[in-house]
């Protein structure tokens, strides 16, 4: 209907974008092309039930009841009795059907939008903010859901019921339609005005809504400093302020109701009032029957309540046309680090070569990284140490391909990472991040993740090979104790733990390792190191220092900064080189003297 | 919630009477019809049909005006009373104690104060139509009984059961769209940890673990949402169907009735319309009792934070601290055998017996391992916590018979966790004085080591922070929590570990500021980096709500081997000083 006319703000979809995302709606919908043929038809069906009651009346009265015959009065009330038994029986399955296809498409989508995730790179999670991603599976998708369970039925019927009732009428009587229709133009452009207006209203109160619960937040968060600043009744005033704006919001929405609702009823009682005057002048010159002026009473509200709910349904149509408009963009943003058409799989082992590597995140950004080249042997241990931000981590990352270089190369073995299955890339290299991450779920979930489909007994065997099957085991759940919840949680250290039994699982031949920057509690510590230890055995390792300790037992030692590898070699060699390494390590023996 | 509304019994009065006077416009026009009808129409009476629908239209205005002013009544009270609730709810948790903040999570506080305050909005906004279409129910009875009581069996009948079936709609529908919450709740939680796991996922290519964990979620929230699907499909038909049944039975015996000249056919078409009527009216009595039974629930939540006592409040009769004067410098500090323990806490007290004087003008730094009650110590001076036994008295007054508002100024903390506000870098080094001039907010940042960096900002000092606004790093947040505190100009200022997150190499700088503001003023600081500690005139080393040893930083430090031990182990819990110095903030 005006489905189309009132697009026109930024923030709707525009006309093009609209028929784009219907196109791509239907397409996924194919799968469902029986069920929404049947739901059409019983939809189709239902409409013409709500149809026939007032219908039935009209024919008893003008058949029966005015003729004075008992028989025709009867047939049209078994008639009625079939019509109210089919309907609730159609009325029954279209909900259901409705639900399967609405949510069977939901649930595609779901699916499709985070395989899609999943597939994606880091250069698109570092572009884009962790709150708006989660957005896209949460609020977008509610708002479709929105619509599939209360709005997609209501739409679709009340439009169906107004064109037939429409149809009917005028079959019926097409002089006593007009007169019935004479105050639809103003409820249509009052409808219209109403969503606008209300659509509106709506935004300003929701952004309200957030800002009384981000003030509300704030004063039970800052508590302890507001009270430390004797300042409670201050905040308290701006308070009452940010709340009396949410309350004057919301009476101007329900200001616009409040307009909008009379003219409706209005309107309503005014056309009775035509329907019955006129109608009964049509009586009387013989144009119609009373029977007629019965059937158009009784359907009266069929003409106006679908208008009505459609201009209020209108707004979440559009919510979720945005909110789908989004996803399709989502599924259409193309993976950074694609894997080639015709990939290899790498080597079993193979030394890292990284010739003459240049990287930037954004395309105009400063330079991370510029004409690094760098040799790992199979087995080496290689530190990586360096200020903040001198571009060491981007150069574990770019050894293990979570980005691809600007200029230059990094073969593993004899092989391009960029030609090799990311699949197997995955499994040769493991980056074990330097914050040890939890998921939902047991410690044994949490370490089972570095490899799908691991037996508990592989999950022991890796708690076993970083040595800490022991300290897990303890734990009055043991390995099934959940790690999110509360009263349960692992401290700093025990989640490193975690972490490296997951690289142990993964048993690659790579490992680059970030080394945790937080504060341990003294008790994991050295279960952390030994854990440590014992993974480096007998694989090649990049390992980003933050403790000069840890350079210090590496095979070599390279120290990166302002984008360039600026010194390579043994703790030894650097000492003696007496350069930046030597410089680092004189402060840091400095200040553990001052410390002791 | 009788509390809230009594005060606005006017504006409820008001909202009941427009509803009447909507029920009754709106019952009187199917009266109207049939009476167009029964005189108008049928008896061929050209002159009173049309008397009769301008009667309709007339009452149709009525009807319409009055349905405007309904809706705003009702909302106008329901908005008010939440609000009210809302405000008040605020006020009261501003002035709670901290022991009470401590167990109560912000999440559940946060709930009260929405989703307990709007169930209780959307049952108030339902009185005046509830009250509306009882009177409907009533009335349109009443009428149907004076036309043909055995028909208005008939025709109503059925629809109480309208009213039954409503209500245990709504009793069904409610745990499965909860369950549907919770489901998506659930799925969201997969979606938000994969991502902030990016880098886990990432790093040991675990997508199909995650792929596989989410499907399972979706696959509950399509259960969950196909269970709420079920129950609609049960009850939507029925509720359409029972109107149904009435109209039919009016009908045909209706119809008879009509054939054998004991009815009117008006009343007959009046009927009909009269059951349509009825349909929202009863449906929605229904619903009500749902809602009001969750909103009692609510309101009982509510009044749980509101009955809490403040347990830390003004003293009856306040004595103010004393005027400093020249010989009597502000800020001595006084702990005498104070003991202590939180609530929630272990039994053993967290201070036992705590014996601490501190002179005016003097610095004290308290250092001891974790748990030792030194940040208690620190908490105990402003009355955030009462003390078990014993007493602190500041000047000589015990902090308990200052009026809470002057101690509170008197006494300025930085605690570690610091916390700013949304709103701008001045207004938030300005928050204990909202009106001070910039040169005075310029000064505080400057001694906080904070003025340079807040000149980068994109609007420098009107730059605004926080949720919203521009994050800054730990030490950037440190810094300016220090300003806040130094522009208090307090007689007690408390460094609670307030430099930990500032980059050592930028430490020093604060550290010459910190000098010059800690100069004459009496300071308790809490610090783990010995060049911090060596600030403070004194050291004072506790162990188990005990003081085990004091003395100079240097002191100390040849005579005590367990202050060693302590120095030793903080640095150990905090690696990042060593290789990170050269960090640059932006």
């Amino acid at each position: 209907m005006f489905f189309m006319s009132a697009v026109d703000e930024d923030s709707k979809l525009d006309r093009k974008k609209a028929a784009h995302v219907l196109r791509r709606s239907l397409a996924m919908l194919r799968p469902y092309r029986r069920q929404v043929l049947a739901a059409t038809a019983l939809v189709t069906l239902w409409t013409f039930t709500v149809l026939a009651g007032p219908f039935l009346v009209s024919y008893a009265i003008d058949n029966g009841i005015v003729h004075k015959d008992g028989g025709t009065l009867d047939r049209a009330v078994a008639a009625y009795v079939v019509v109210a038994i089919v309907a609730y029986f159609v009325y029954r399955a279209q909900i259901v059907l409705i639900g399967l296809i609405g949510e069977g498409f939901l649930r595609d989508l779901r699916l499709r939008v985070f395989d899609h995730l999943q597939r994606l790179s880091m250069p698109f999670y570092d572009r884009e903010k962790a709150g708006v991603i989660v957005s896209r599976m949460t609020s977008d998708v509610d708002a479709l859901a929105e619509l599939v369970q209360q709005g997609l039925l209501m739409f679709v019927s009340n439009t169906l019921l107004l064109v037939f009732s429409v149809v009917v009428l005028g079959l019926v009587s097409w002089e006593l339609l007009l007169t019935c229709m004479l105050m639809l133009p103003l409820v249509i452009v009052s409808s219209i005005k109403f969503q606008r207006d209300s659509n509106r209203a709506y935004l300003l109160v929701r952004d309200r809504i957030g800002h009384t619960l981000s003030s509300l937040q704030e004063g039970l968060s800052g508590v302890r400093v507001i009270q430390a600043y004797a300042r409670e009744d201050v905040q308290v005033r701006r308070f009452l302020r940010t709340s009396g704006d949410l309350y004057d919001a919301h009476m101007d929405s329900v200001r616009i109701s409040a307009w909008y609702l009379p003219i409706i009823e209005l309107s309503s009682a005014l056309t009775t009032a035509a329907a019955v005057g006129v109608g009964g002048w049509l009586v009387h010159r013989g144009s119609v029957t009373i029977g007629t002026v019965t059937f158009f009473l009784l359907t009266l509200s069929n003409l106006f309540e679908p208008v009505q709910q459609l201009s209020q349904l209108f707004n979440t149509v559009q919510s979720a046309g945005a909110g789908l408009n989004k996803l399709y963009e989502l599924l259409d943003t193309d993976p950074d680090v694609p894997e080639k058409k015709g990939a290899v799989e790498l080597p079993a082992e193979g030394a890292i070569s990284v010739d003459r590597v240049s990287f930037r995140y954004a395309d105009s950004g400063p330079w991370v990284l510029r004409d690094v080249s760098l040799g790992i042997a199979v087995g080496e241990r290689l530190a990586l140490v360096g200020p903040t931000g001198a571009g060491k981590s981007t150069l574990a990352k770019l050894i293990a391909r979570m980005y691809d270089p600007n200029e230059g190369m990094v073969r593993f073995g004899d092989v391009d990472v960029r030609d090799a299955t990311l699949k197997s890339l995955r499994r040769r290299i493991c980056v074990v991040p330097q914050e040890g991450f939890l998921f939902n779920g047991t410690i044994r979930d949490n370490v089972r993740i570095a490899k799908a489909g691991a037996t508990d007994a592989e999950v022991d065997d890796a708690l076993r090979a970083v040595g800490v099957y022991e300290r897990f085991s303890l734990l009055p759940q043991g390995l099934d104790t959940a790690v999110r919840e509360r009263g349960s949680r692992l401290s700093a250290g025990e989640k490193q733990l975690v972490s490296l039994a997951r690289a142990a699982l993964a048993d690659p031949a790579v490992l680059v390792l970030d080394e945790a920057t937080s504060s341990l509690d003294p008790g994991t510590e050295l279960l952390v190191e030994e854990a440590l230890e014992r993974l480096m055995r007998g694989r090649t390792v990049v390992v980003i220092a933050h403790r000069l300790s840890t350079a210090e037992r590496a095979d070599r030692i390279g120290v990166v900064d302002a984008g360039g590898l600026i010194e390579l070699g043994t703790h030894q060699e650097l000492l003696d080189r007496d350069g930046r390494y030597a410089a680092l390590y004189a402060t840091w023996a400095g200040r553990m003297e001052v410390a002791s | 919630m009788g509390r809230v509304i009594r005060p606005q019994w006017v504006t409820v009065l008001v909202g009941v009477l427009v509803g009447l006077g909507w029920t009754v416009a709106k019952v009187a026009i199917p009266l109207l019809v049939r009476g167009a009808i029964d005189h108008g129409i049928e008896p061929n009476d050209s002159k009173a049909l049309y008397t009769w629908a301008i009667a309709i239209a007339i009452i149709g205005l009525f009807q319409g005006t009055f349905t405007g002013l309904r809706r705003w009544w009702a909302f106008k009270v329901a908005r008010r009373s939440e609000q009210t609730l809302r405000d008040q709810l605020f006020a009261h948790l501003q002035r709670l104690h901290f022991a009470y903040h401590d167990q109560a999570s912000t999440g559940n506080l946060m709930s009260r104060a929405n989703t307990d305050l709007n169930q209780i909005q959307a049952f108030l906004v339902m009185i005046p139509l509830t009250m509306s279409n009882a009177v409907t129910v009533l009335l349109v009875t009443a009428i149907l009984l004076t036309i043909d009581p055995v028909l208005t069996l008939l025709a109503l009948g059925s629809l109480p059961l309208l009213n039954v079936f409503a209500k245990r709609f709504g009793v069904r529908l409610h745990p499965a769209v909860m369950g549907i919450q919770q489901e998506s709740a659930e799925l969201a939680a997969v979606v938000e940890e994969s991502v902030s796991g990016v880098r886990v996922v990432k790093g040991f290519g675990a997508e199909g673990v995650q792929q596989h964990r989410f499907q399972s979620e979706a696959d509950d929230v399509y259960d969950e949402s196909m269970r709420a699907t079920r129950v609609r499909a049960v009850f939507l038909p029925l509720l359409d169907m029972l109107p149904n049944i009435g109209l039919i039975l009016v009908l045909a015996y209706g119809g008879h009735q009509v054939i054998n000249g004991s009815l009117t056919l008006g009343s007959l078409v009046a009927f009909n319309v009269y059951v349509v009527m009825l349909i929202w009216p009863l449906r929605m009595l229904g619903m009500i009792l749902a809602q009001a039974q969750r909103a009692v629930a609510s309101s009982q939540r509510v009044d749980e934070v509101l009955a809490a006592e403040p347990q830390v409040i003004d003293p009856p009769n306040a004595t103010s601290l004393p005027e400093p004067t020249s010989e009597r410098p502000a800020g001595a500090l006084q702990f005498d055998a104070v003991t202590f323990g939180y609530p929630a806490g272990p039994d053993r007290p967290v201070l036992d017996g705590l014996e601490l004087t501190v002179q005016a003008g003097e610095s004290v730094a308290l250092v001891g391992p974790t748990g030792c009650g030194k940040t208690t110590v620190a908490r105990l001076i402003p009355r955030f916590y009462d003390v078990d036994g014993g007493c602190i008295t500041l000047d000589g007054v015990d902090v308990r018979d200052v009026p809470l508002r002057e101690l509170r100024r008197a006494v300025g903390i930085v605690f570690e966790d610091t916390f700013l506000f949304n709103d701008s870098v001045a207004a938030n080094i300005a928050f204990a004085e909202p009106d001070a001039a910039p040169e005075q907010i310029e000064r505080a940042a400057r001694l906080a080591g904070a003025h340079d960096f807040i000149l980068n900002l994109p609007d420098g000092y009107g730059t605004e922070i926080g949720e919203r606004g521009f994050s800054l790093s730990g030490g950037q947040r440190q810094r300016i929590a220090i300003a806040r505190a130094i522009l208090s100009d307090p007689r007690v200022l408390i460094l609670d570990d307030a430099t930990s997150s500032v980059d050592p190499t930028k430490e020093h700088e604060i550290r010459d500021a910190l000098t010059e503001v800690m100069k004459g003023r009496t300071t308790i600081v809490i610090a783990h980096r010995p060049a911090t500690i060596a600030l403070a005139d004194r050291v004072v080393l506790l162990d188990e709500g005990r003081i085990v040893d004091q003395g100079t930083h240097s002191q100390l430090l040849v005579q005590s081997e367990r202050y060693r031990d302590v120095l030793a182990a903080a640095m150990a819990e905090h690696p990042e000083d060593e290789l990170e110095s050269e960090e640059v903030s932006v």
